[in-house]
């Protein structure tokens, strides 16, 4: 938008990594009221420009901070001192308000306040920022991994990357590099001497199959554990965990993550942990800091912004860093504004101003629409998912830019429902068959999408999901036998596993 | 005097023991919750198709080995005779019901299945034969556009990869443009109809070339599929075969049926959507099983009781977070794996263990627990047994028909 030639490099499929993972939650920065007031004062500003500029991706949800018997009562002045201060909209609500609006909350719940929070589809956000920087003439390779950033002298020139799909390396020169990388910009760092320290702090998240609350509901007390569910399209997700991972590509989801998340959730929504659990994931935060802490959550959620020139006298780079989804419009704003000055010119930025594709009609997205339009559809006797109501024509119109069954679940929602690819995985796979595509060879996306559902179905495999579980199996084994295909059981597209857990 | 049978499940080994204990005079009343696990099989007699990973060719006999290495095996415990006189027993009633199952214990058959893999089976019926891979000639694999549970070209392209003669070819039909839904039941009643089968054979058309056999999904009618695959094998000139899909499941609906008509004939009664919420018992004896249904509970009392809720699938096993598989009726003592049971991986070869949870049975079936048997009149059948997962050794089948004939005939040799 501000007349660059720009180039965005992703090593997988755009949102695979931290953006894809995460609950939802659109902050008011009420979450923010006490602990971290700059964040919060962040939150509440973009959260007012997002609103604006990309209302389809967002549900307009609002969000309730209640009191448990749990938490502190102390705690609610200082929060509503601390909304106030950051100029957060909160008002107090009575219990039987609460309880007419969210029935299923605890009704031992003392205080509720409301404040703006909202629920964000990232999938479809992130799609419509890119849509529009490459309206805007912007170009995206994706499956492109930076192995490293080029440096001659005390300059970054460049970035070499492996083309995943092509599997050859790909040079690329610029005279600026900005790394956007989240947990894995330390790397990227290091790969030209540079020390950039990030943490990567582990989130687990869980879906319950039901959208048990229409509105985001936190607990009223510092930042912790499992104190957040937001509903989201037709789930409900709770969250989450902050531990600290050694490595951003290989960490477990604990049986003890899990147990907390239904023993939070409890308190929040009485019968919770007996309801059915859909799926677990598990993201990483890039969490900056210039001095080692052992506590991820003291880490500021504030974004970071190096200028390797000032920093290590080393030019050519950028590395943002830090933040969360909330801001990631302040931080590209605030890092263009640095590039400017780096290289020089001076340009107004606008993407607090215009509308995301999509988004031009100023209406959010609601819990009804999608059925809506696919009633409306003339192809909606062929869905394909019937869980997420993906039509046929939908899925051939996005089979050309992907490389796997995932990608398509990721800009499209197929194989996100209660059977997890029972139905979907199936017929996507004939679809590709039928369309021909070598590359995305039919047998090993069907495979690596069965693994991919499975391993953020494991941890949660009980009760129902696992007799639905067991279905997909009789459909796979015992009616297609995809188990005895010829071919690699999986490829290079296919799922990174979670890592073995440790404590059960 | 007759003696009264209460049945619950109506999957395969429900329907096979409540049928086998009608014929044999006794009252019998079979209360299930739903349609009934059948509705997701393929449709086919899967008596043996894997063990350790390793194709079996021959089910019979390493049923017999199965069963001296694995005594926990429900084969082991129901005992090959049983098997052998169920399957003969199946076999007659379908045939008889004018939908022949072929096949024998000697040899399994690979059949192509929906993505185009080789399926082992021990009986097909008679409509999937001809789709028969040890044959070499080639096939032609028809699909219907707008139905999306069978695509022929993935069939045909993976059949082609493993030396079978397979081409694809999609029809689009103007009787299916129209259609809002299109699933297996809606194309099996479209399928029955004279002019549908005309447009089929009319888009077809010259494609069929010089291929001795054709297969469909196994869509080909639910009532009349013998007649109707037998109009289309004429019209086209050539051998009809049919593919097992997703559920519903066409093939499996058609046994349900044959048994459901076979129990009602025997003045047997078949109870619907009827859940089982509980059970009366008196020291080892159980005295009645209660349902809930129209918002009322009732009870149904007999003298012998056979327990075919099925495994985690059918429902007869509940878990929950870090609890243990629950029998849901009775409240039996389940045997499970340590751990979660749950490999890393989907495809694991060995299966997941938690799915080879189940009741522990004596030789009769019936139900253990530290002591002894648990009751004296209860018999358990189907995937409710534990020792084996079933699925990943194509046994599905086969286990509830011998377990379902076996505990059919438990109440006759009690009296």
């Amino acid at each position: 938008m501000r007349g660059f030639q720009a180039l965005l490099v992703e090593r997988k499929d755009l949102t695979e990594g931290t953006t894809g993972r995460y609950h939802g939650l659109l902050h008011s920065g009420g979450r923010y009221a006490v602990k971290d007031p700059a964040a919060a004062v962040e939150c509440i500003e973009e959260n007012r420009i997002l609103r604006r500029i990309m209302p389809d991706c967002l549900e307009d949800t609002g969000g309730f901070f209640v009191t448990t018997p749990w938490d502190d009562p102390a705690y609610a002045e200082k929060f509503l001192a601390g909304c106030r201060e950051a100029g957060i909209p909160v008002e107090e609500l009575s219990i039987g308000e609460m309880l007419a609006e969210e029935p299923l909350l605890n009704s031992q719940i003392s205080r509720c306040f409301r404040v703006p929070d909202a629920a964000a589809d990232s999938f479809l956000a992130t799609h419509a920022n890119i849509e529009s920087a490459r309206h805007y003439g912007a170009k995206a390779l994706t499956y492109h991994e930076v192995k490293a950033l080029i440096r001659e002298n005390d300059t970054v020139v460049g970035a070499r990357c492996l083309d995943l799909v092509g599997d050859e390396e790909v040079l690329i020169t610029a005279d600026l590099v900005v790394t956007a990388a989240g947990a894995w910009a330390g790397k990227l760092a290091g790969s030209v001497g540079l020390e950039v320290a990030v943490v990567a702090g582990k989130g687990v998240m869980v879906a319950v199959n039901h959208r048990i609350v229409h509105t985001v509901i936190n607990r009223c007390k510092m930042p912790s554990d499992g104190d957040i569910i937001v509903p989201i399209h037709t789930v409900a997700v709770i969250g989450t965990t902050d531990r600290r991972v050694a490595d951003p590509d290989h960490y477990p989801i604990e049986p003890a993550e899990i147990k907390l998340m239904l023993e939070e959730g409890e308190k929040l929504v009485p019968g919770f942990s007996q309801m059915r659990m859909l799926r677990a994931w598990a993201g990483v935060r890039p969490l900056y800091q210039e001095t080692g802490t052992a506590d991820t959550r003291d880490v500021t959620r504030a974004y970071t912004l190096l200028d390797h020139q000032r920093r290590d006298g080393v030019g050519g780079l950028i590395t943002i860093t830090g933040g969360k989804w909330t801001t990631y419009r302040q931080m590209a704003q605030v890092t263009v504004d640095r590039v400017c000055e780096q290289l020089g010119v001076e340009r107004e930025c606008r993407t607090h101003a215009e509308p995301l594709p999509g988004s031009e009609a100023g209406t959010n997205h609601t819990l009804g629409a999608r059925l809506r339009r696919v009633e409306a559809d003339v192809d909606y006797g062929r869905l394909v998912c019937e869980c997420e109501l993906v039509t046929a024509s939908q899925v051939e119109a996005a089979l050309s830019e992907a490389h796997s069954i995932d990608d398509l679940r990721r800009d499209l929602r197929v194989g996100m429902g209660p059977c997890q690819g029972g139905f979907c995985t199936y017929r996507i796979a004939g679809m590709l068959a039928a369309a021909g595509r070598p590359r995305l060879e039919a047998n090993v996306s069907l495979r690596d999408f069965l693994e991919e559902r499975w391993k953020g179905l494991r941890p949660v495999l009980w009760g129902d999901q696992l007799r639905q579980e067991r279905l997909d199996e009789l459909i796979y084994l015992s009616v297609l036998n995809v188990d005895h295909l010829p071919g690699p059981s999986t490829s290079r597209f296919g799922p990174v596993a979670y890592a073995e857990a440790t404590d059960g | 005097m007759a003696e009264s049978v209460v049945g619950v499940g109506g999957g395969l080994a429900g329907l096979v023991a409540a049928w086998r204990a009608a014929t044999v005079g006794q009252r019998v009343e079979l209360v299930t919750q739903g349609w009934g696990a059948l509705a997701w099989h393929a449709g086919t007699i899967d008596v043996l198709g894997y063990q350790g990973g390793v194709l079996v060719a021959a089910p019979g006999k390493a049923i017999d080995d199965l069963g001296r290495r694995h005594p926990d095996h429900p084969y082991a415990k129901a005992g090959l005779a049983n098997l052998v006189q169920a399957l003969a027993a199946f076999g007659q009633l379908c045939g008889e019901a004018g939908y022949p199952l072929e096949g024998s214990l000697e040899k399994n058959w690979l059949l192509p299945s929906a993505v185009g893999a080789l399926r082992p089976t021990c009986l097909a019926p008679a409509s999937m034969i001809a789709g028969d891979l040890t044959r070499g000639d080639p096939m032609l694999l028809v699909g219907l556009e707008g139905y999306q549970d069978f695509h022929p070209e993935l069939a045909a392209t993976n059949l082609a990869a493993q030396g079978v003669q397979a081409d694809s070819i999609m029809l689009a039909l103007p009787a299916l443009r129209r259609r809002a839904f299109l699933n297996a039941r809606v194309l099996a009643s479209l399928f029955e109809e004279a002019e549908f089968r005309a447009q089929v054979v009319a888009k077809i058309g010259n494609a069929v070339g010089s291929v001795a056999r054709v297969g469909f999904p196994a869509v080909l009618g639910l009532e009349r599929a013998t007649e109707v695959r037998a109009e289309l094998e004429a019209s086209l000139d050539r051998e009809v075969f049919e593919i097992p899909v997703l559920p519903p499941s066409i093939p499996g609906l058609r046994l349900q049926r044959i048994l459901r008509t076979a129990i009602e004939s025997a003045g047997g009664r078949v109870h619907d959507g009827m859940s089982v919420v509980g059970a009366e018992v008196e020291g080892t004896r159980v005295k009645a099983v209660l349902t809930e249904a129209a918002a009322r509970r009732q009870r149904h009392s007999g003298d012998h009781f056979v327990l075919a809720t099925g495994g985690i699938l059918g429902g007869g096993m509940v878990t929950g977070f870090e609890q243990p598989p629950r029998e849901v009726v009775f409240g039996l003592p389940v045997e499970t794996p340590a751990g979660n049971g749950l490999a890393p991986r989907f495809f694991d070869p060995g299966g997941h263990s938690v799915y080879r949870s189940g009741i522990r049975v004596d030789s009769r079936l019936r139900p253990l627990n530290a002591r002894g048997p648990r009751f004296a009149n209860l018999v358990v059948a189907g995937s409710a047994i534990g020792g084996c997962d079933p699925i990943a050794e194509r046994s599905l089948e086969g286990v509830a028909l011998a377990t379902g004939w076996l505990a059919g005939g438990r109440s006759v040799e009690e009296t």
